[in-house]
Formats: structure tokens, C-alpha cells, sequence
């Protein structure tokens, strides 16, 4: 391959003041196109404060808010904040045939509530939960007793928080189950994109990686995708 | 390249009288690029044509080199073999030892990989005395004087030669003997060739049917290849500029939805909830960074992200960037002294950037820059003065470019009877101001590296002065608003970094590497790029 040194030199190129006389707006993304793509995620993801300040700060239209945002707001406060009986009550009466649909999500709502007892110290309870509730869910899956054996292994912590699998209390796991409600639902509601776009874009860059990693083409790799830093070329 | 003027002319004249020309040659323009949207022809060109030069002479073209007859060697066409000889020939043909009197042509350009898909048909217009003919694609470099997939003998001499033949229906991969394909095709058929090149395979199709994959592991950068053996054939071709009898839209829908679902569901590095961490910090660093403040503080409060920057700092460039953005970059300069003092000294290209975009907000009527300067009087340009889209035709500003070019103009503002004296005089006191805001910056310019960058800046700039309406101009897009964009952005991101932060954000780093990365991936002959839709992804 003889393409080597021609992705490198253009770094410092974007940072040239950019006046690219009549040049057609698909290089540049424009401001707008931009904030339509946060925009995109705080409407899907149902962050309908920062929604809301945005269109004001940004100028931008009237978000498209759907109808069940408020609903989705609220469920998704409730699943982070821990309070599982209701989230799934709230569910319930907004689609009553999702959850009976969706086993394996179902089971991740209660693997949560599993998880807060367990937070709460309250070992037996959570015992009882999981043989009454759980093993069914475990009999019939092996990624679900995979998930249920890493939680119920936390009790044989005496810190939990400090076991090796700490993560599933930290409030990321409920917030990743949430977005999984969320999209569930979303998806329920016939909406066409389920995926926020934020999350595509990033997809598609590991997408684009691996295939070039696969076909052994030397490329600058974006190694932290939070941060964007982008290796050198190997 | 006749094509490129036409459309950089239209994005510079907006509304102008070239409309309805430029209508007429869309229609051929976009057809290709319809088809092949992700394709940079300033790169890898499309086959749009038969090259009349990588052909064996016994081809002849025609008709804007789409049609392709045979016109045989120097006994020239029509010459009868007897009959005996014929049988031979076509003994050694069907034996391998290809035939001295096949000729093929290649396209003017190889198929670019970013195609995904690509997709030409030839109509055969005559069988001509036998029918020998091949249609498929060959490298650069493969001998001309055979059909299309049949190889020098030893076979395999000539690798990357692929063809389907006419008279027996056969598909041929660089060999003298073809494995049984399709049906054999004669006068008034068309047969079309496809490459797939996600996963390097080629098909044919007969009249608008299907007739399975005929090749698999393509090389890549093959051209589409003719071949003619006998007098009297003839074939056309459509590389695209006319409607396809096959339909080939289902299998690029097919191809998109495909690598949709490989991306949407490419399995992402971590489970346990890291990747929705990278989700909110990505969003709350963009909002930070183009100071949406309490955009950024409500995110921050639902998603526990936390803010790096003072309240107060990011409120400081917010308004900044909010006056740019409203075009009052006179009072964004005067702004951005007072809070980050040293700044704009430090950084002489982005003040000549801020100068320029001011002098274009001048003649926008949007920027006051007379409080700024210390100059006097009325704060609107010119223009606005002479009546935005109509009122005058010949206006001051006009009169002003017939006589001096633009710059250096000693003002002689024009007899302009029909007007007030008082108006005419605030408007010779605003064009002055602009005209001596001109010198400055001009003045300015030479200060700086005298590189094209700067000079066409200023020239663009400048060149607003010589159109009475200069909104409806070839340089009218200057005016756009979204042309503030990206002052605003430099002069955000300059700010940003002299306090030690990063010029961009994460989110528009990705933007920018995912658009990288298929470029990478198009340049490395990977199909799969074209169909991963960047530009749909981030269009409403």
C-alpha cells in the first residue's frame, strides 16, 4: 500500500482559520448541524431540561419533543434513582404489553431492584427475591445467569463496593438500563431512531477501525473516544 | 470540470440567470452522481467513457466514445475466412489459445472503490457476423488484443481478467476455458455488469435480470472492459448517464441496510455502562465548549457530569460568540480585548480574520463599527442606505468599483440626483468610513505572510464593494449569516486554548475523524465505506 503519509498533514491544516471561498457546505458541518445532533441525543435520551435551555441558548427550533417524554423523563428518574417497583409500574400503564414482550429487559429491571437490596445490606431479602423472581428468568438464559451470578456474588463481600463487581452498583449500570428502557419504549412508539445519532457516530468509527484494522491498513486510530485522541498512525 | 464551474457558479450567483442553465446540465451531472454519491471524482474520476487510448486498434469508437464497433486488422472488416479456417479458429478459441483477432477497451478509469456498488450495462446493437463478444473488466495493464476474461495462454497468464461471453454464455476468470454462466446474448440484448465491492464479487444481469455472482475475490481498481472479435459488432454503453433496464436500486438499499445494522449493532468495547459515560461527557464537553452555559448546567445536574471550566469564563465566551454570531464582530473585537487582554496582539492572523469579517458585517449594514473606532456618525453601512434587494440600480457602491477596482478608491460619489442631499451625504460619510476601514485592513494584510489564504480574504471582501446589490453577487455568500460561523469558531477555540483547553471538542474531533476514516477506508479500496452515510447520519 503506498498511501501512508497522506492522512497525517492535514491536522494542522484544520486549524487555519477556515474561509474556503464557494466551497459547498458538506466539508464544513455547520454549527447548526452540529447542535441538531446534541439536540438529537437530549431528545431521545429524554433530558428535556437541558432540552429545553438549549433551544433557548442555541436558537434552535422547537425540539421535537415526542408525547411520551414527560412519561419517559419519570421512568427514567425512577430506574436511577433506584425505585424499581415503580419504574416498572410506570411502564406498565404506559405500554402494558413492552415488559411481557421484552424478558431479558424485564429481567434487568429486576436484576436492579436485586441490586438495591443488596445495596441496602439487606442479604435475605435479596435471597428470596432472586430464587422467587430471578431463577427463572436465569433458567432460561445464559447471559441472565451470567448477570445473576455477578450480583448475587456481591454478597459474599462484606464491602460489596469493593468486590470485582463493584461496577454493577455504580450508577452507571442503572443509567445504561435505563437508556435501554428508554429505547425500548421509543421503539414501541414506532419512532425511527432509536439509536441517538451521538451513538451512531461513534459506532461508526469503531466500525471503521476494525474494518480497516481487519484488512491491515495503517491509519490514525482514535484510541479514547470521551476525549478524542487519535494515536499516530502504526 | 466544465461540470465543477457550472456548480461553484451557481452557489455563487444563488438566484441568478444561470438557473435554467444550469438545470439542463444537472440532469446529466447528478445522475453519476446520484448513483455514486460518496465518490470524490477529484480523486478516483468515474468510467464515463471508453478511453481511446487503452484499446486494441481494432476497436473503433463512436458517439462520444459510449459505442464501440469492431473494425478488424489490416484486411480490414468484412473480410470472409474460409471456412475451414474458421473452424480451426474457433477450435483454438474454445481450446484456450485465444484469438489474434479479439480486440477489447477499457474505460478512461478504473472503478473507484468508493463506488459500494457499481453498476454498468452494454446494449448490443449488432452480434455483427459472430457474435463474439465479451463484457466485463480487466486491470490496467492486461493485454488488449483478447476478449475480456480469457488469458494468454499458459491460462492464468493475464491475471485480473474477467468476462462474460456472447456466444456461449460462458464466464471466464483469466482463462482460456470458461465455466458454464448464463444465457448466450445477441442483437438488441442488454447485459449489465455489477461489482460488488463490499465483499468483491461481480454479477451479471440479462435484460433486466439477475443472473447470480459470475466472480468472487476481485483485486481492486478493475475498469470496465469490451471485447469484439468478429466485423459488423457493435455494442453500446451506459456508464450511468441513462437510466439502467436492471434496477439496481433494491440492492443498494439492501447494501445500505446492511451496513447499517453492522454499525448500529457493532459491539461496543465495554458492558457495564462506560459507553454512556463516554455519551454524556461527549455531549457535555460540546456544550461547554461553545459556552451553551445553562444548557450545560442542566445536562450537569440530570447526568452528574462534571463541569471543568468557571461559570463565569464560560458565560465571557458565550457572549462573545453570541456577538459574532449576531454580526457585531466590532464590538466582539473591542469584547474580547477588554476580558483576554494580549489575545488578539498575539494572534495576528485571527485579528485580520475578525477585520475582514467586520468589514463584510459593514457592508451587511449589521456592525456598528463607528462606536468602536472612534469614528463618527451614522452607524449603517451604505447599502443599507441605498435599499437592500432593489430601490437603486447603480448605487454608490458601484460607482465607486467602476473607477478604482475595489481598493485604494479616491471616493467620487456619483450624481445621484434623485436623492435627499442630507441622505446622500451620510452615505458619502458611511462609505468613506468603510472605504478608510478598507485601507486599514489592507494595510493590515501587508503585514501578515503574503499567502494566498490572506489575499483572496481581503479580494472576496472587497469585491463586495463593486455590486450595487452585492446580496444577490457572486461574493454574496460572504453575507450569510453561517459564514460567522466559523470567525466565531476560531475565535471560541483561540480563547479556549490560551487557557490551556482543547481547540475543539470531542464530538466535532469525531465528526471529523469518522469522515477521516472513510476516506482512509475509500482510499484502501474498502467498499463498505460508501455505504456508511456520514452525511445522513448527522442530516435531519
Amino acid at each position: 500500500m503506498s498511501f501512508e503519509n497522506n492522512s497525517n498533514g492535514n491536522e494542522k491544516e484544520e486549524r487555519k482559520y477556515s474561509h474556503e471561498r464557494n466551497k459547498s457546505d458538506e466539508l464544513q458541518l455547520s454549527r447548526t448541524d452540529m447542535n441538531m445532533l446534541i439536540m438529537n441525543y437530549l431528545v431521545t435520551e429524554g433530558f428535556k431540561e437541558a432540552a429545553l435551555k438549549f433551544q433557548q441558548e442555541a436558537g434552535l427550533q422547537e425540539p421535537a419533543l415526542c408525547s411520551s417524554l414527560d412519561e419517559r423523563i419519570m421512568i427514567r428518574e425512577a430506574v436511577q434513582g433506584g425505585r424499581i417497583p415503580e419504574a416498572i409500574a410506570m411502564v406498565n400503564s404506559l405500554h402494558p404489553e413492552l415488559l411481557d414482550n421484552d424478558r431479558y429487559l424485564y429481567f434487568h429491571l429486576q436484576q436492579l431492584q436485586l441490586l438495591e437490596l443488596i445495596r441496602a445490606g439487606r442479604a435475605e431479602e435479596a435471597l428470596a427475591f432472586a430464587s422467587a423472581t430471578l431463577a427463572e428468568a436465569g433458567a432460561n438464559d445464559a447471559n441472565a445467569l451470567t448477570e445473576l451470578e455477578r450480583s448475587l456474588a456481591l454478597l459474599a463481600f462484606p464491602d460489596p463496593h469493593t468486590s470485582p463487581f463493584a461496577d454493577l452498583l455504580l450508577p452507571s449500570h442503572g443509567q445504561k438500563i435505563a437508556s435501554e428502557l428508554n429505547a425500548a419504549i421509543l421503539k414501541m412508539e414506532n419512532q425511527e431512531y432509536t439509536n441517538p445519532k451521538l451513538c451512531s457516530l461513534l459506532r461508526m468509527i469503531l466500525w471503521s477501525q476494525s474494518e480497516l484494522d481487519k484488512h491491515n491498513i495503517k491509519y490514525p486510530k482514535m484510541t479514547d473516544l470521551a476525549n478524542a485522541t487519535i494515536g499516530q498512525p502504526k | 470540470m466544465k461540470l465543477r464551474k457550472s456548480e461553484m457558479a451557481a452557489i455563487g450567483s444563488g438566484r441568478g440567470t444561470m438557473d435554467s442553465q444550469n438545470q439542463v446540465q444537472s440532469d446529466t451531472v447528478d445522475r453519476l452522481k446520484l448513483l455514486y454519491p460518496n465518490v470524490n471524482e477529484e480523486e478516483t474520476p468515474l468510467p464515463r467513457a471508453w478511453s481511446t487510448k487503452d484499446k486494441f486498434s481494432y476497436i473503433g469508437l463512436s458517439q462520444n466514445n459510449l459505442r464501440v464497433h469492431y473494425k478488424g486488422g489490416t484486411q480490414g472488416p468484412g473480410r470472409r475466412p474460409h471456412l475451414p479456417y474458421l473452424h480451426l479458429r474457433l477450435w483454438m478459441y474454445r481450446h484456450g489459445k485465444t484469438h489474434r483477432d479479439a480486440a477489447s477497451v477499457r474505460a478512461t478509469h478504473p472503478i473507484p472503490a468508493a463506488c459500494g456498488l457499481y453498476y454498468f450495462e452494454v446494449r448490443i446493437v449488432s452480434k455483427g457476423r459472430d457474435g463474439y463478444m465479451g463484457i466485463g473488466l480487466s486491470a490496467h495493464g492486461v493485454n488488449m488484443n483478447r476478449l475480456p476474461g480469457v488469458g494468454r495462454f499458459p491460462p492464468g497468464w493475464d491475471k485480473h481478467s474477467y468476462g462474460y461471453h456472447g456466444d456461449d454464455g460462458h464466464s471466464f476468470c483469466s482463462s482460456g476455458t470458461g465455466q458454464p454462466y448464463g444465457p448466450t446474448f445477441t442483437t438488441g440484448d442488454v447485459i449489465g455488469c455489477g461489482v460488488n465491492l463490499v465483499d468483491n464479487t461481480c454479477f451479471y444481469t440479462k435484460n433486466g435480470h439477475h443472473l447470480g455472482i459470475a466472480f468472487r475475490g476481485l483485486p481492486p481498481n478493475l475498469y470496465p472492459t469490451v471485447g469484439l472479435q468478429t466485423p459488423g459488432e457493435v455494442v453500446d454503453t451506459n456508464f450511468g448517464q441513462q437510466p439502467f433496464v436492471f434496477d439496481i436500486e433494491d440492492m443498494l438499499k439492501e447494501l445500505r441496510a446492511r451496513t447499517r445494522v453492522a454499525i448500529d449493532e457493532f459491539p461496543l468495547p465495554d458492558e457495564q455502562g462506560q459507553w454512556q459515560q463516554v455519551l454524556h461527557r461527549m455531549v457535555s464537553t460540546y456544550l461547554v465548549h461553545h459556552g451553551y452555559c445553562s444548557t450545560a448546567q442542566a445536562f450537569s445536574r440530570a447526568t452528574g457530569q462534571p463541569i471543568d471550566e468557571d461559570i463565569a469564563s464560560i458565560k465571557n465566551r458565550q457572549r462573545v460568540s453570541k456577538l459574532v454570531l449576531a454580526g457585531r464582530v466590532g464590538e466582539a473585537v473591542e469584547t474580547t480585548r477588554r476580558l483576554w487582554p494580549g489575545l488578539l496582539e498575539r494572534d495576528p492572523d485571527l485579528l485580520f480574520l475578525l477585520k475582514c469579517r467586520q468589514f463584510v458585517e459593514m457592508v451587511n449594514g449589521t456592525d456598528c463599527e463607528a462606536s468602536e473606532d472612534g469614528a463618527n456618525g451614522v452607524a449603517t453601512s451604505v447599502i443599507s442606505h441605498t435599499g437592500r434587494p432593489h430601490k437603486r440600480s447603480n448605487g454608490v457602491a458601484a460607482d465607486a468599483a467602476e473607477e478604482g477596482g475595489g481598493r485604494d478608491v479616491d471616493m467620487a460619489p456619483a450624481a445621484n440626483g434623485d436623492h435627499e442631499e442630507a441622505d446622500a451625504s451620510s452615505q458619502r460619510a458611511s462609505v468613506e468610513r468603510m472605504l478608510a476601514f478598507g485601507r486599514e485592513l489592507y494595510a493590515m494584510s501587508q503585514k501578515l505572510s503574503q499567502d494566498l489564504y490572506h489575499k483572496s480574504m481581503l479580494e472576496d471582501a472587497f469585491s463586495l464593494l463593486a455590486y450595487s446589490n452585492p446580496w444577490d453577487s457572486p461574493v454574496g455568500w460572504q453575507l450569510e449569516p453561517v459564514r460567522r460561523e466559523a470567525v466565531c469558531d476560531a475565535l471560541n477555540s483561540a480563547i479556549l486554548e490560551s487557557q490551556g483547553m482543547q481547540w475543539s471538542s470531542p464530538v466535532e474531533a469525531c465528526v471529523s475523524h469518522a469522515r477521516s476514516l472513510l476516506r482512509r477506508m475509500s482510499r484502501a479500496s474498502l467498499g463498505a465505506c460508501a455505504f456508511a452515510d456520514l452525511s445522513a447520519l448527522l442530516a435531519r
